[in-house]
């Protein structure tokens, strides 16, 4: 448990410095950000093996849904591939939990902040991408966040630095991401921009702590 | 962090910064120092800032009435190298900080340094005036010109000595070549072109050419979200102009020969030292990570500073170095405490003394003795001191040509 808390905590310290790396001035240092992608990636691994240790003696859960075939064999590989470092004797039924249990906290978060949006539907996640765009795995979920976020933080969007094209940088994706997320999260205030409809309001600005805390290990797990 | 202010320096003759500094008893941001370069004699040293100014301190000269005094640097001159830029294109700020500066050997009267930010390298010619011109036929002594007709003789000018000036002039600006942060520059030894190398590409160039430069290592992949290292820095060989090494965040050198192809991707020679699993930490990777690297002397040897550690390796042996020397083991166990404070990006630097018998490296407050590298006490200097840290600049530091030891290396306070 305690693994797993610095773990995160190492995740979490790791992305607000490369957000805030972005800041700086001179631009993004391609180095540093290789350095930080580096701390956080193992950072994760160690999170994810720590949460599957924690997860080994309880009752295997449930599918939060039902799995898509094509999807389980590299996913298996996957899990296989983390869960074998801390123990090599896992019976072959135990990966198929270290599948949900990530994607459950996921969903989990996901579904507490879009309530009406409940899809049956698997998404693929982007753990099997290798973090290609696919930090919101569907298309239809990425759209709607999109619409919402931009109501609410195209202000905030238009005080910061212009983003990249200096995506040219490295990370492209994880840039976007990152300035979709936390423009709103990090850079409001409590005067947020007057013309923002009152209906978003509550969304980037105000979003409770542990929500947050979801968002952000959410883009660093899917990283 | 090392940061040079106030009268500590020997006798000051530039009043304008130091004055100010020894007045207020406080630094700014801008004048700290983030290189240093000793010209091969030793006799000058010049220091780049964060503010773009380049500093160069010269050693004083042996005097019979203070023999202590040879081993003092005074302030010789400063100009402002390089401006804070902004790329309109990428909207992005280019700073002014000094990354690097190079010493061209020295072919006459004047000096010759390269100086280097992020994106801009420029050439720059250090020369003395101490003389100045008189008697003059066509205009008076305050300059005014002098009416032809009434001039009934002719006089030859005389030269009369005059206070020492310094003047720095820009001769070269090579821009628009990097993407990239550079890093690195490096002199060849032909004495006709250096490179130059940022994150992923290194580049000729010639001394006399600046509207294009060759590049001769490209390490980009194709899709930029596989990048797994980037150049942390590289050096031309001291006697073989074709042979150059550069290092990487994954702790290896490569050592490339620029007859065997025209882009040196491919290596001639790569040294790495295997990694010992016993030592593998969360942090490993970013230790790993060589900040400098310096060919000895000799150019049978070179050096490699790392987060931890020095390591000296023999070019005939890419298996592992020939020697390792633990600079600040001790911090080993706090790595999760300077990755939160930012120390653990710090980049150190290294050098050979004269004799290629010695190295040194910027560490703070390690001793450290070895049977065949006896290396010099350090003196910490605490950052939030406003000691003047210019005597460490100037009682310590001792020409490096000759085979005296470095009692002290100034601190870099990295980016």
């Amino acid at each position: 448990m305690e693994v797993q808390k610095e773990a995160q905590r190492i995740m979490t310290l790791s992305v607000w410095k490369m957000y805030h790396s972005r800041m700086q001035r001179g631009g993004l240092r391609l180095h540093r950000s290789l350095q930080l992608s580096l701390v956080m990636r193992s950072a994760r691994e160690l999170y994810l093996s720590a949460k599957v240790e924690a997860q080994e003696p309880e009752v295997p859960l449930p599918p939060a849904r039902s799995p898509d075939p094509c999807l389980h064999p590299p996913r298996e590989a996957e899990a296989a591939v983390e869960v074998a470092p801390c123990d090599g004797e896992q019976p072959s039924p135990e990966p198929m939990d270290t599948q949900e249990t990530p994607r459950a906290e996921e969903t989990s978060a996901r579904s507490a902040q879009r309530p009406a949006k409940v899809s049956r539907k698997r998404r693929s996640c982007s753990l099997s991408d290798g973090g290609d765009a696919a930090l919101v795995p569907s298309k239809k979920a990425r759209l709607e966040e999109e619409e919402e976020e931009e109501r609410a933080s195209s202000d905030v969007l238009d005080r910061l630095q212009p983003p990249p094209a200096q995506a040219e940088g490295a990370f492209p994706n994880l840039a976007r991401v990152l300035q979709r997320r936390f423009s709103g999260l990090l850079n409001c205030s409590p005067a947020a921009p007057p013309t923002a409809p009152p209906a978003c309001e509550a969304k980037p600005a105000c979003r409770p702590a542990d929500n947050m805390l979801n968002v952000l290990v959410r883009a660093v797990v899917a990283f | 962090m090392l940061v040079c202010q106030g009268p500590g320096i020997g006798s000051v003759t530039h009043k304008s910064t130091w004055a100010l500094g020894a007045r207020t008893k406080k630094w700014l941001l801008a004048d700290v120092i983030s290189t240093v370069e000793f010209s091969h004699s030793g006799d000058l040293l010049a220091t780049g800032d964060k503010g773009g100014r380049v500093v160069i301190f010269q050693r004083e000269q042996e005097n019979k009435s203070r023999p202590h005094s040879r081993g003092e640097y005074n302030v010789y001159s400063t100009f402002q190298s390089h401006e804070p830029e902004f790329d309109y294109l990428k909207s992005l700020e280019i700073e002014e900080k000094i990354n690097k500066i190079r010493w061209l050997p020295q072919q006459g009267a004047a000096r010759f340094l390269l100086s280097t930010n992020d994106k801009t390298i420029k050439l720059w010619k250090i020369s003395e005036r101490d003389k100045r011109a008189e008697g003059y036929n066509l205009k008076d002594e305050d300059g005014r010109l002098r009416d032809p007709l009434r001039i009934t003789a002719l006089r030859v000018p005389i030269l009369k000595p005059m206070d020492l000036m310094v003047e720095a002039s820009p001769r070269r600006i090579f821009a628009n070549a990097h993407t990239y942060h550079i890093n690195s520059i490096s002199v060849n030894s032909d004495h006709e072109t250096y490179l130059s190398a940022d994150d992923l590409r290194i580049n000729l160039w010639h001394l006399e050419i600046t509207d294009r430069s060759f590049n001769i290592v490209d390490i980009k992949p194709a899709n930029m979200e596989e990048l797994t290292e980037v150049i942390t820095a590289a050096e031309f060989h001291p006697h073989q102009c074709n042979v150059l090494v550069y290092s990487s965040s994954k702790g290896t050198i490569r050592l490339c020969d620029m007859r065997s192809s025209a882009l040196c991707d491919r290596h001639s020679k790569f040294f790495e030292e295997p990694e010992d699993p016993s030592s593998r930490s969360f942090f490993s990777e970013i230790i790993s990570s060589v900040s400098d690297v310096k060919f000895s002397h000799s150019g049978r040897y070179m050096m490699t500073r790392d987060y931890l550690s020095v390591k000296v390796w023999d070019l005939n042996m890419e298996s592992r170095p020939v020697e390792t020397h633990q600079v600040h083991e001790y911090l080993r166990s706090k790595l999760c405490s300077l990755y939160e404070n930012d120390c653990i990006f710090d980049k150190f630097e290294c050098c050979w003394n004269g004799s290629d018998r010695n190295g040194t490296s910027d560490t703070p407050g390690k001793v450290w003795k070895e049977p065949y590298l006896q290396l010099p006490l350090r003196k910490k200097i605490p950052r939030s001191s406003n000691r003047i840290a210019a005597e460490k600049v100037t009682r310590g530091l001792k020409c490096a040509s000759n085979s005296l030891q470095l009692d002290t290396y100034v601190l870099l306070k990295p980016s």
